[in-house]
Order: C-alpha cells, then structure tokens, then sequence
C-alpha cells in the first residue's frame, strides 16, 4: 500500500509542470487581492451612516427591500453594550442615554465602553474559543496547566491596549523569536501551546504528530480561515489546499516544544530574586542535602519505572549523550523529560517508618527557614523552539503519523504563494525563525486572508451572522459572501487603519445598519427569509458567559475584579467532583465574571456547557446555539440561579422599600433598563397575590423559602418569597437573555 | 462524494430543541386558542422531533453495557491453550514487540487460570468467571476479533464511544438522536449510568461533540435528583414552582407578542415546560418501587455486591420502555477491570459484580418480549495481552479483544473472528470499533455514512471515515 502511494505521489510530483489548481479555484474570491470598492451608488441617502449602509443599502435596493427603522434607545443601548462588554447598561446609564440630547450622545456610549477594560474580557472570550483555551491537559488524568491563565489575560490586555492585529499575530504565533525579552509577547506563543496532550502517552512519535496536527489545524482555520485539518489525509476535496500545503504549514513548528517556564518578571527582579533564592538555598543546604540523600534513591527508582514504560528507541533516546541528540530525538526527549522531573512531595509518599519521620522532622526544619524563602518565580507558559536546526517535516500517507512520505520544506498556502519563504534564525536566538517567517507572511497587508478573516470575524459577534457565512471556513463550503464588497471594504479599511481592531468596531456599531430595530416584516422575510440582506437586525440569544455575568451584575453580586489565576465556582449540586481537581474558591472570587472561570478541559463548567461554550480540544469559530431543556433546568433550579435571585430581591428591596409596585418597576429598571407596561405590572401584582397564598400554605407547613438576605422588620415573608421567585423568572425571561 | 448541508446557523437550524413532541401539541393547541398570531410556528421543525431510519431498523433501543478498564478476553470469551505450553516464555518472535501501555511486551506469556466450557445449544466458550451470562449464548454474537486503535484508557474509551481517540468529537449516542430523534416526551433520549468513579475522560464522552448541545448525553445520578437541576432546592415547593413557570410563561408570550415570527422564542418557552415535565417524569423513570422483588432479585438487587450494577440493569429496561434510544451503562467506572496486577482477584470481584445482573436484565428483556428490539451490547474500551504484567497482572490489548451483542436482530449462537494463538491479535473477520458502531447504527436502520452533520467544511459522520457493517450479525 505504501509502495503504491509513494510511486502515485511521485507521478504527480514529475506532472509538476501541470498546475494543480483548476481556473475557478485560481480565481476564486478569497484568494485574490484585497481591493477597495467605491462606494455604490444608492437611492436612500437617508439610511446612509457610513460606508457600510451604502454596500447594505445596494443590495437591499436591488431586492425591493428596505432597511429597518432605528431601533428604541434603551433597545439600542442594551444591544450595544451587551455587544461591547457582555454586560447590561445599569439604569443610570439608561437615564444617562435617554436624557443626553446631543447628536453624537451614541458615539460617547461607544467611546466609552471601548475605552472600559470589561470590552477586553468579553472580546478575549471570542478569541479564546478560536485558541481552544483550557488549563488543563485533557485525556486522562487531564491535570491541571498552572499558568495557562496567564495567555487569557495576554489576551485581555491586547484587546484593551487596542494592540494593532498584525502585532498580535506576530506575537502569537512568534513572540518569542521576535521579541524575546517581553514576556507578554512570549506568553502569547501560548495561543499554540492549548493543545489537548496525553501526558502518559508511551508512543512519543504519536504524541508528537498528534500535537503538530493541532497547531496547523488551529493556525489554519484560526488566521487564514482555511480548513487545513480537511488536507491532513489527502488533499482538501473542495478547497486548493493540496496534502502537502497541510505539512508545509505543520513543517513551521516542526522544531517546536512547550516553554513553560517564561519568567514573568523584569530581568532586574529576576536578579533580585535570584540573589533571594541563592540566600535560602545557603542557609539551608545542609538541611537539604539531607532530604536529597532521603528521596533521590526514590526519584531514581520513580524515574526508572516510568522510563521503563517507553519503548527500547525511546529509552536508547533518552539515555544518550545531550551532545549526541539530533533535532528529533531532541524532540522526544523533550516529550518524555517533563515526565521524568518527581517533586520532593510525590517521592517522599513511599517513605515509611523511621525514613518518613526523618523526612518529616527535616520539612519542619526547613519551614523554619520559611521567612527567607522567596518561594517560586513567577512564570508564564509558552511556545519555544528547540535549537536552530529543526527535524525533518514529511508528507504522511493518509496522515499517519508511521508512514512518512517524501520530505516537505516549510511553505505558504501554495495557491496564494507557493515561493519558498524567507528563514533566517534570528541572531543572539537558539530558534530556527520559521514561526518569524510565518508570522511575517500572516501578518503581511499583501495576504488576501488574514483581513479579510477578522473583519469577517469581529462583525460576525456584532450581528450574529457573517459577511462569509462560517468565519473559520472562507472556503466553498464556508458559502460565499453576502456582501463581498463590504468585505473587501471593510478588510481595506482594516490594514489602511493599521490594523485597528477598535476602529473597525466603531465603523461597525456607528453605522444605521447595526443601530436598525430587530422588528420583522413579513414582506422581506418572503423575499429572504434568513436576513443575510440585514433587513432588520438579527435577534440573538447570549452566551452562557453573558447571561451569568449579567445575573451576577443585576443581583449586585459581580465581583469585577481582573485578571489572575483563574476561579472555582461552585459546581451543581450532584456534580462529582473532575479528575484534576475543583478547589472550590473563596466566595467572593466565586462572582468573577465567567471569563476567569478555570476551564478544566473534560468537564468545562456545566452551566456554560449547557449554554453551547464549545469543547476546548479544537478551535471553534462559531458556536452552536441551542435551545435545551437543561439550560431552563440550569437557571430555573440551579442553586446559584435561586442565590442570584434572593440577592437581586435583597438589591430591589434596599432600593425600592416595601411597596409592590415600586418592586415591580426597579427589578424591570434593573433587568432589562426600561418600565413595566401596564399588562406586565397587572400579571406581576396577580402573581403576588397567588403566590403568597401558596407560599404562606408552605410557611404553616413549617417548610424553608428562598428569601431576601435583609427582611425589612415586618415584611411577610410569604411576600419575600414571592419576590425571590419574580426576581429569578425576570433573570430567566426571553427579553433578559435575548439581545434584541 | 455527496457532501449534504444540513442546517448551521441560528436560523438555518430553528433551534426548537429540547422541546420534543410536545412543542408541536403545545404549538397547535395554542394556534387552537387564538394565543399564537402565527399557526407557521406550528410546523417548525424540532431537532428532537422523531426522523424515519434510512431503513426499516430491527432495534429501537439500544443498552451498552461498558465494562470500563478493559476486561481479559483470554479469561472469558476466547480460551487459548496455546498458552498453556508457552506459560512462562516470551512471545515468539513472530509476535513482534508491540509497543504496550506499561512496556511489557517482552514479558512472559501467562496462560488463564480459568475453566472453560461450552454453552447452549451454540457450544459457545464462556468461562467459568460468567455463569449466568454463559446461559445465554444462544441470544450472543461474539465478535472475537475486536480491534481498536489507542494504547491507554481515556483515548480508547473515547474511541469506544465516538470512533476517535481524539476527543472533540460526537458520542454515538448523540449521533443516534441526531439522526433519529427522540422517542419520548419527558426525558432525555441518551442516557448514561455509572456505578462508581468518574469515566476517565469525563463528560466528553457523551458529548455531542460538534453537533447542537441538544444531542449530548444526560447522566442519570443514582443519588439526589436524578438528572442534574432536575428540581428546584427545597426552598422552591412545587405548586410554587407552577406558579413561577406560569408567571414566566406570561412574560414571555408578552414579550414575543410582536415576534411571533421568531420560533426561537416560543421554543425556549416550551424548552421550560418540557423540564417541568421531566421533574416529574424523570423520578417516576428512576423510581423502582414498583418493581417486584422477583425481579429485583433476577437483577441480583438482593446481593450487596450486584446491587449496584442491578439496579443500574433495571433502570436501562425501565428507560428503553420509556422510549429512550441510547442507554450506556458503565461497569466498574473510573477503570476499575484495569488488572494490570493480580487479574484473578480484580476479575473475579468485577465480574460477580456484573454477571447476574447483566444475565438477569438479557432475562427480563426476553421475558417480556423487549429483547427482539432491543440491542444489548458488551463489552470494554480493548481488552488484555496474553504476557503477564506484574507476574499476575495483563496489560492492555487493543489489537485483539472480544465484545457481544444481543437481540435487537442480532442472530444468536454465533461467533465472528479469529484472534492468534496466544490472543494478542485479531487474524481473521476482525471488527474494528468503526465497525461496531455501524453495526449498532445499522440496527437502527440507519446507514453510518448517510448520517452526516456539516463541520469545518466536512461532512463528518459517526464513523469518521471507515467502518463497515458487519452484515453476518444479523438474524436476517
């Protein structure tokens, strides 16, 4: 089988003078320049904003139909700061709005919550899905990745900092090569280094591969919106992604390995500290030489059982000479050696009798000296190469990862640049500068992809549709553009700006197309049923990040703190305790906003997972959005959901005192920024009058009710209840995880 | 190939999941009233709703029985006196030096320590570890040569359960509910059961991977409420919690009064009376108080040690006889068949464990007619190695193992494949995972590669690119 493949292949690679794309592939859309479209032409200069509605109203005009009317204030102000920071508009910014007569009173709302961190920490939460983000390895024992959370909020600050896109590639994809003495840019290689990993792998061939193939899967559909992973086996059957451009990209990190030690800290702290360290470890030596005398007979024992595991070719690597290793079996030394490391607390566990307590006197010895100890640096995790020379990178049949074919170099995507690229190691670096040359070309304003990609990207979370349909896959089955124009408008506008990630979203949110009510017509709906034309703005249902972080922020219980290890809220009752751990943190870090939630990869937290967060062992570009009867169990019986309404009751209370009506009119303030109407204030006050009747019934049968924290003396607590109960079904309620 | 499209974005795929039949009855009743401006919301497809197979299936259910950690073939299914005169020599040469999770390949060949016979009217080796099963061979195809590709559990029990080491991608549950829908109103249509650690790997494998969450397979918990926020706290009373849905109910409508076009609107509506239904149709599923004590005690429920298990067995039929399509049951979860020393003392705890009452629930389908449609399948995530680990233990095995399957069409008495001499490996009809699963999709009359779900430009199905029906499983 092998035999037939190699000679099939080489058939072709004599045929190379024939081009191996067709005429429509060479010419389809997202392969060509970007270009800048004139403005067109169009009838209702009154729906014009911006350059946007002309290429909106163009099509629209063609079809017979028009755009929507402006939507109301509240709705508009809701829509764009759930859009913006993931968070409802307090009441005051409601009053704020509505009371600011001037014509650019939008444009400050804008301003202002770009400018606000929060606009980070919801649009990290996009990338973050494109990065397969999690903290922990997956597999088995899916054991936890320390500072993993350092990338998240690498991400965090770039969006904040408005970092020019162009940067933020570089810096993920070769922060380390270029700039080397940032540890935020060596953090950010990270976005490589969320690989799903099976620690205790033997095959380390396999392990290897399997990482390879998903950072070219991850950068190929994340910076190029090229599903690359379909040219793994074979050569992509729809898109001209040939088999090789699969290992041309992969041939880029061929010499790659895990840094996870970047330190975290200035080089002058880091002298400091040093010296600190060098102090304790002095005072303490004989103390620790004495415990290394104890445990090092055990780590040798602990590290020969597990070497003994590999296969004899993988020992033989390990047992070599450092100066003996070539670049491959560097990189399976490199897969073995974390595995080989054993900290003193696990050798010590087969320590008994008088061993153990001699251990254990010696540890309280040590502690003594516990003031000196500066204790660990702080460290990021990372991407690396391993030395300027990088193993060789082949052709796999059928992607298999023990049937090599002939050797590929690192390449583009051959059909929009098939010339080899430009590597040079960089100087003063161990690396091979082959992620420099990736990185250059990606981030290059001559790639007809990248632009294009993360316009499409950023206006996809603006209205819930893209221009191209599926924002990971600019190819046939991605679907063509609905306004290709626009597109090539917007990605123009995009490099011209030099990247400027805030000012496409400013064109975006200012422009009459976003600020169009949702409301429907039946007339366009017959002409396009789906809304690609945006005739009305797309009505769409929250994350699970958005709707918990709005509960938290309407009960007053958001913690909005920043950045840091990540938190551990608490998990639904029944839920067993993940493999990995679930240290349950302090309870106001319980309320940070989702995006610090730890992502343990086989058990992602459950009310987000049920709110459609994606699996984290591949990028996920657009997420599904399902309606489930586990979500309503989620916010309708969930613990916390129940917490989040005894503490919105308690926040209504201390606002609005005791009267019913004036409950009613502060929660819907609270929730959802507007007044009840006249039919929702009747519904309520019936609501109250029968479910204090069922509740008291519960109260005279001696049974416990979810109150509010501070009762008002006097209050009936069949009427707190009830409250309790309002609070949580506004917190469940359409209009409240709906942007409108 | 044909690449079919199937709905992606929000209002490409009308995301009434969740909702069930009862949407659509809920739906018209309303349109009935006045209440819905819109009777076209009437019609709106429903993921779950249920979908005709690709042809006529011969199960509706189907129950895996997973027996995790990986149970020895050689010292159950697939006697090999070969090893009794290579008892204590390495492996021939012939062998080949697989690479083993523990590295034990060259270790010596350790023959079993169990007393085979032939049962039924098949003559079918079982062991003398599997009494109560042995009775039913007759009902069995043993496929002797199962073969699968990871070395470790979580990959292998992943690929057990979705066709790919890898995680990431849809569990055959899921992939079964999204190709048939579900059979039932009030509770989930993929079911797990554990009997005592966590899976390894988790969730993830019931997950429904890239398609719509409303695929994922629900556990149902032994303890507590059944399914997870099933019922709201103890502070929440029930007729309370009616008076919350209906005051809910209320809000919404009044909200979607001028958007009775968007069917996402009125699902979610029905997504919250469905799970008021499942609060109480999910006890009344887990509640064997019913049950006779003759049949408690057919499940070995009267025994401390198959209580567990049993309980779990009973449960699988009493969900089948409520319409849920995809019950898996694991056996030991968290790995416990995983004797990698001393396999007689963990074999013979795992498999009491599991013997009478996976032979009691074979029983009980039969007896009340449920076996005919109902597919029973056995087995681990791979089996053992025919050299020792530890002097008394077997390391993993996924190039030859054994798993059965019964009634749901399955033609009894039968065995398929071949493993070696020793029973390191699958020689002749070997079944790969891939296999397995359309064969099991097969059952239900659905074609494994006509089952396709559009995913980063592919058009992925539940068997990934391989698989084949293994067609001479079938009584017909």
């Amino acid at each position: 089988m092998r035999t037939v493949c190699v000679i099939v292949v080489s058939v072709l690679c004599l045929g190379a003078a024939k081009d191996p794309f067709t005429p429509a592939q060479r010419k389809y859309w997202a392969f060509q320049p970007v270009t800048r479209p004139q403005s067109p032409i169009v009838q209702h200069q009154n729906w014009i904003a911006n350059f946007i509605d002309s290429f909106i109203a163009q099509r629209l005009e063609s079809k017979g139909l028009k755009l929507a009317p402006l939507t109301d204030r509240i709705t508009l102000l809701r829509r764009i700061t759930f859009d913006l920071i993931g968070l409802p508009p307090a009441p005051e910014e409601v009053d704020a709005f509505l009371a600011d007569q001037s014509p650019n009173a939008y444009e400050k709302v804008v301003d202002r919550l770009l400018a606000s961190p929060h606009y980070g920490e919801r649009w990290a939460r996009h990338w973050l899905d494109l990065a397969r983000y999690a903290e922990s390895e997956g597999f088995k024992a899916d054991e936890t990745r320390p500072n993993a959370w350092r990338y998240r909020d690498y991400v965090i600050r770039s969006f904040n900092e408005n970092k020019s896109y162009d940067r933020f590639i570089k810096e993920q994809i070769a922060g380390d090569e270029l700039w080397p003495n940032d540890p935020w840019a060596r953090v950010a290689t990270g976005f490589n280094r969320h690989y799903p990993d099976e620690s205790n792998a033997r095959n380390l061939v396999q392990r290897r591969q399997e990482i390879l193939n998903d950072i070219t899967d991850t950068v190929g559909s994340t910076f190029l919106g090229m599903t690359y992973g379909c040219a793994r086996c074979h050569t992509h059957k729809f898109d001209p992604i040939l088999h090789t451009d699969y290992y041309r990209l992969q041939a880029f990190f061929a010499n790659t390995a895990a840094d996870d030690a970047i330190p975290m800290i200035s080089a002058e702290e880091m002298s400091q500290y040093r010296v600190k360290r060098a102090e304790w470890e002095e005072q303490t030596k004989p103390i620790r030489d004495q415990i290394a005398l104890l445990l090092e007979p055990r780590k040798q024992a602990l590290i020969k059982e597990y070497v003994d595991k590999y296969p004899p070719e993988i020992q033989a690597i390990l047992a070599k000479p450092a100066g003996d290793r070539n670049p491959f079996e560097w990189q399976m030394y490199y897969k073995a050696q974390p595995y080989l490391v054993f900290d003193d607390d696990t050798a010590s566990k087969s320590l008994k009798g008088e061993a153990r307590n001699q251990y254990q006197a010696l540890l309280k010895d040590l502690k003594r000296f516990g003031d000196l100890d500066p204790g660990e640096a702080p460290v990021g995790i990372g991407m690396k190469d391993l030395g300027d020379r990088a193993p060789a990178t082949h052709l796999l049949n059928v992607g298999a990862y023990d049937a090599p074919l002939e050797e590929v170099q690192p390449g583009f995507l051959s059909i929009v640049n098939p010339n080899p690229p430009k590597i040079v190691p960089p100087a003063g670096l161990n690396s091979t500068g082959r992620r420099t040359a990736l990185a250059n070309w990606l981030a290059s304003p001559e790639n007809p992809l990248t632009a294009r990609v993360m316009v499409n990207r950023i206006w996809y979370h603006h209205f819930g549709q893209g221009i191209a349909a599926d924002p990971s896959d600019f190819g046939a089955m991605g679907g063509r553009p609905s306004h290709p124009e626009l597109l090539d408008w917007l990605a123009s506008e995009f490099v011209r700006s030099g990247w400027d990630v805030k000012a496409i979203h400013k064109l975006i949110v200012m422009s009459r197309t976003y600020q169009q009510s949702s409301a429907f017509d039946e007339a366009a709906a017959k002409e396009d049923p789906r809304d690609k034309l945006l005739w009305r703005f797309p009505r769409e249902r929250l994350e699970g990040e958005v709707i918990r972080d709005a509960a938290l922020a309407v009960s007053g219980l958001l913690n909005e703190k920043m950045g840091g290890p990540s938190v551990f809220p608490e998990l639904p009752t029944g839920t067993g305790r993940p493999r990995g751990g679930w240290k349950l943190s302090e309870p106001e870090d319980r309320n940070r906003r989702s995006v610090y939630i730890f992502v343990r990869r086989n058990t992602r937290y459950p009310m987000l997972e049920a709110f459609d967060m994606p699996d984290t062992h591949e990028s996920c570009g657009r997420r599904n959005k399902t309606i489930t009867a586990p979500q309503a169990m989620a916010l309708l019986n969930g613990k916390l959901s129940v917490e989040w309404a005894q503490a919105f009751a308690d926040r209504v209370l201390a606002q609005a005192g005791v009267d019913t009506s004036a409950q009613i009119d502060r929660a819907y303030r609270l929730a959802f920024g507007r007044h009840p109407d006249g039919f929702e204030k009747d519904s309520i006050q019936t609501f109250f009058q029968k479910q204090k009747q069922v509740i008291a019934a519960r109260v005279d049968a001696g049974e416990k009710l979810a109150l509010p924290a501070a009762m008002p003396p006097g209050f009936d607590p069949a009427q707190g209840a009830a409250l309790v109960d309002f609070c949580q079904m506004l917190l469940n309620s359409n209009e409240f995880v709906y942007r409108n | 190939m044909p690449h079919k499209r199937f709905a992606h974005s929000r209002r490409d795929f009308l995301c009434n999941a969740g909702s069930g039949l009862g949407s659509l009855a809920l739906a018209s009743m309303l349109a009935g009233d006045g209440l819905l401006p819109n009777a076209n919301a009437a019609t709106v497809p429903d993921p779950l709703q249920p979908k005709p197979p690709h042809f006529k299936p011969t199960a509706k259910s189907v129950i895996w029985l997973f027996m995790e950690g990986g149970p020895s073939h050689l010292d159950l299914f697939d006697p090999k006196p070969a090893l009794e005169k290579l008892a204590g020599k390495p492996m021939p040469e012939s062998f080949g030096h697989p690479i083993t999770a523990m590295g034990t390949g060259s270790n010596t060949l350790m023959p079993s320590k169990r007393i085979f016979k032939q049962h039924g009217q098949s003559g079918i080796w079982v062991s003398d570890w599997y009494p109560e099963i042995a009775s039913h061979v007759d009902d069995m195809t043993v496929f002797r040569a199962c073969w699968a590709d990871g070395l470790n559990h979580v990959g292998s029990v992943c690929q057990m359960n979705t066709c790919s080491i890898l995680a990431g991608r849809p569990a055959l549950g899921a992939w079964i509910t999204y190709g048939l829908g579900s059979a039932n109103q009030n509770l989930p249509s993929f079911v797990v059961l554990t009997d005592a650690g966590e899976v390894l790997g988790g969730p993830k494998n019931w997950s429904s991977g890239f398609l719509p969450a409303t695929y994922e397979g629900t556990q149902l918990r032994n303890q507590g409420d059944p399914i997870l926020d099933l019922a709201p706290p103890e502070t929440i009373g029930k007729q309370q919690q009616r008076g919350r849905l209906d005051l809910l109910k209320t809000l919404n409508r009044h909200f979607g009064e001028n958007k009775s076009d968007d069917t996402e609107l009125e699902a979610r509506i029905n997504a919250y009376e469905l799970a008021y239904r499942m609060q109480a149709a999910g006890p009344e599923a887990v509640d064997l108080t019913k049950e006779s004590d003759a049949t408690k005690k057919l499940y070995g429920m009267d025994d401390e040690i198959t209580a567990k298990f049993g309980t779990n067995c009973l449960l699988a039929r009493r969900l089948v006889e409520r319409g849920v399509r995809f019950i898996e049951l694991y056996n030991g979860s968290g790995s416990a068949w995983d004797a990698h020393n001393d396999i007689e003392g963990n074999h013979s705890k795992m498999c009491r464990s599991s013997d009478k009452p996976i032979a009691g629930l074979l029983a009980d389908l039969k007896g009340r007619g449920m076996l005919n449609d109902t597919l029973v399948v056995w087995g681990g995530e791979f089996g053992r190695t025919p050299f020792n680990e530890k002097g008394d233990g077997r390391d993993h095995n996924p190039w030859g193992f054994t798993m059965w399957a019964a009634g749901g069409g399955i033609r009894g008495g039968q065995v398929i494949g071949t493993t070696d001499e020793i029973g390191l490996r699958g020689i002749d009809k070997r079944a790969h995972v891939t296999d397995i699963h359309a064969t099991v999709l097969h059952a239900l009359g659905l074609n494994h590669v006509d089952v396709t779900f559009l995913h980063n430009g592919r058009s992925e199905r539940p068997t990934i690119v391989t698989g084949e029906v293994i067609k001479e499983s079938f009584a017909s």
